[in-house]
């Protein structure tokens, strides 16, 4: 029997379709309790992987476990682990209802679980409509139902927010947070960071089936440092004042602006009026995540043979966002975040206490979600969105010498 | 395995398909047993009235003709079990259900197996349903002197009933292989329909009327309905015979070639042997499309 941890392990998961290696010797831990968010471009091999977590594609070589097993040896699989992959897989004339009692009687879960995951997910009125009526968003929602059924310790969704609208978007988030919170494990990818940037905890990025970055957001944020734009009076002057006070990493920007990086603006401010240099504007930028994950992941579609800058020794390189591209979202900022305050009006019922996000602060779960029985309860989490137990190495330094190995 | 054959079985209840395929199959069954019998009878009558056989002193009513009608009837409509069959997986490979069936069942060899199962049910049923209507056919359509005594009706309606089971299962065993609906069911139609019993009428001409054509896929299959409906009449002829003594030996063997010829049978093998030579087409077919699906990749 699995060992109910909860923990998703992937170990030097490669796979290789002909000659197309869609994923090379991926490694990666997934805990309880946390969400943790599988980013990378289009084609880098996020769904292989998670469909070798699963157990629909066998790996070339390595393995995946989920609860210190493989996929197939688990007894009843959707009771441990329910997933979320497409938003196709349904019979378009089989109505909803009936869509989830097939799964309910293949995973020997009560026929009114049916119509409970589909309260939940806001498709309570669609039940005796068919499957293949129903919009992408709709779909992702039954998907996301059939996932649920079984009432698993473990999520695993691809792409989930395809189709969904911002209020869906915005519950699902809450949603997989509670869920989290109650000491289950999410595993979420998705091609976009600022779509699940502030559901996840952890972050998994992959480009060209390879680890680019294995670790806290928290820890890629911080990693980042911000850079000062200065609009001073006179730019030669401040520039002078600042290498004097060993600020030496200074770029002359367009209209006689100034970017300083490794200082603060109360520094900058101070040297500035000691240097007697009037400062017309000083604006803090906080590098983009987004543009961050690019970099991280950009060659993706380069000739082959062409080499790839080496992806992050120890720290990711400075992330700036290139001029054009301020505009993109700083992290705070994200548009889909107005509408969390709009969950009431929506559709979506509200999660059941058990969701509530408030929860991790209680010692038992009030119903619903608790531990699955016949396991220890996992009691609460440590410090709510804390580190997992053991903090892992942050990055996984990809081998660039298998990279090209087989394409020439 | 019995959750996973109750999810089978609400895959199947929860969409048209059973039902779609039913009717056709009542309404071919009956229509081909009534124009069987019906023509059956018309030829009967017209030889029972010539003076051919009045001088042999066979009376053409002790022969129960109408067999021909129920056997016929049963082989034309395990066309829709077989649809039934070849949609069984292929049709949710096609439709990416199988992805989530995989995802609820402990491996795919449970799932397989209950859908064996599960479909040697329907297949079961579909041969009940199509020998009911067989028979209506038959009585309607059928002068009630030439129609099978008890015994001999049974033993064709359960060799039907077993044909539907086979081809049930064969086509989705080829579903399972193909894994493509279309591709099975064009494949399967081609084959039941027109390759193979033409390719059997040519193989059977060729080979100057060896058996080879009894141990093909299709003709195993007519085999199993076809030689049962034969063989009633031939024992009927021997009987017959023994107590004349005038037909020559010869000519029984020519008149058993002719009554296979006429059940769609040429060159089968007896009910036994035609119809453990189509389980093991079943078998072949069925193992390898579990052995793909044990192995395929779900992308």
């Amino acid at each position: 029997m699995h060992d109910g941890s909860g923990r998703i392990v992937v170990q030097n998961l490669t796979k290789n379709f002909g000659q197309v290696a869609a994923v090379q010797n991926l490694s990666f831990q997934v805990e309880p309790g946390s969400v943790t968010g599988f980013l990378g471009p289009n084609g880098a091999g996020k769904t292989t992987t998670l469909r070798m977590l699963l157990g629909l594609v066998t790996p070339t070589a390595g393995h995946a476990t989920i609860n210190g097993q493989l996929f197939h040896q688990l007894e009843n699989p959707a009771r441990v682990v329910g997933a979320v992959l497409e938003a196709q897989g349904f019979h378009p004339s089989r109505t909803a209802r009936d869509h989830l009692r097939v799964y309910c009687a293949a995973m020997g879960m009560p026929d009114q679980r049916a119509d409970e995951m589909l309260n939940l997910v806001g498709l309570g009125s669609a039940a005796t409509r068919s499957a293949g009526g129903f919009s992408l968003g709709m779909k992702q929602r039954l998907a996301l139902a059939t996932a649920l059924l079984g009432d698993p310790q473990v999520l695993v969704l691809d792409e989930p927010a395809n189709g969904l609208d911002p209020e869906g978007i915005a519950w699902l988030r809450t949603f997989l947070k509670a869920f989290a919170a109650s000491g289950r494990t999410v595993l979420i990818s998705s091609h976009l960071l600022a779509e699940v940037e502030q559901t996840i905890d952890q972050v998994v990025i992959i480009s060209h089936g390879q680890t680019m970055y294995y670790g806290q957001l928290d820890e890629l944020r911080r990693s980042q440092q911000s850079r000062v734009i200065v609009q001073p009076a006179d730019p030669n002057k401040l520039v002078a004042a600042l290498q004097e006070a060993q600020i030496t990493n200074v770029t002359p920007m367009p209209e006689g602006r100034v970017a300083v990086v490794g200082a603060t603006v109360q520094q900058i401010g101070d040297v500035a009026a000691r240097a007697g240099v009037a400062l017309y504007g000083v604006q803090e930028e906080k590098a983009d995540l987004e543009q961050l994950f690019f970099r991280l992941t950009s060659g993706q579609y380069a000739a082959p043979g062409t080499q790839l800058p080496p992806p992050g020794q120890g720290q990711p390189q400075q992330g700036y966002a290139q001029p054009v591209g301020q505009q993109g979202y700083p992290p705070n900022q994200a548009p889909p975040q107005q509408f969390q305050q709009q969950g009431q009006q929506s559709g979506y019922h509200q999660p059941p206490p058990g969701y509530q996000p408030g929860y991790q602060q209680q010692g038992t779960p009030p119903g619903g979600w608790g531990p699955p029985p016949g396991q220890p309860p996992t009691g609460t989490p440590p410090g709510g969105w804390g580190p997992p137990p053991q903090q892992q190495q942050q990055y996984q330094a990809p081998q660039q010498d298998q990279q090209h190995g087989g394409n020439a | 395995m019995g959750r996973l054959i109750s999810a089978e079985f609400r895959k199947i209840l929860t969409t048209r398909l059973w039902w779609a395929l039913a009717i056709p199959a009542v309404l071919l069954a009956v229509g081909w047993a009534w124009g069987v019998s019906a023509f059956v009878t018309d030829i009967a009558d017209d030889v029972a009235d010539s003076d051919l056989l009045a001088t042999t002193g066979i009376e053409v009513s002790d022969m129960s003709w109408s067999v021909l009608a129920l056997t016929r009837a049963m082989n034309i409509a395990t066309i829709f079990p077989m649809v039934f069959g070849a949609l069984a997986l292929a049709s949710e490979i096609n439709r990416k259900t199988i992805t989530t069936t995989f995802l609820t069942a402990s491996s795919r060899a449970s799932v397989l197996g209950a859908k064996a199962i599960t479909y040697t049910i329907w297949g079961l049923v579909y041969g009940v349903v199509v020998a009911g209507a067989a028979s209506l056919g038959t009585v309607l359509g059928s002068n009630p002197d030439y129609l099978p005594e008890g015994g001999d009706w049974f033993l064709v309606l359960m060799s039907g009933i077993i044909a539907c089971v086979l081809w049930t299962l064969l086509g989705m065993g080829v579903g399972a292989l193909l894994g493509s609906p279309v591709g099975a069911l064009v494949l399967l139609l081609v084959y039941a329909s027109f390759v193979g019993p033409v390719g059997e009428l040519i193989l059977f001409g060729v080979t100057e009327g060896s058996h080879l054509t009894g141990w093909m896929p299709n003709g195993s299959a007519n085999g199993l309905t076809g030689a049962t409906a034969s063989e009633v009449l031939f024992g009927q002829v021997q009987e017959i015979v023994g107590n004349n003594a005038v037909l020559a030996q010869a000519d029984i063997e020519d008149f058993d070639i002719g009554v296979r010829f006429a059940a769609g049978a040429p060159g089968a093998y007896s009910l036994w042997v035609s119809g453990l030579i189509f389980l093991g087409w079943t078998m072949i077919f069925f193992v390898s499309g579990l052995l793909r699906n044990q192995r395929r990749d779900i992308t």
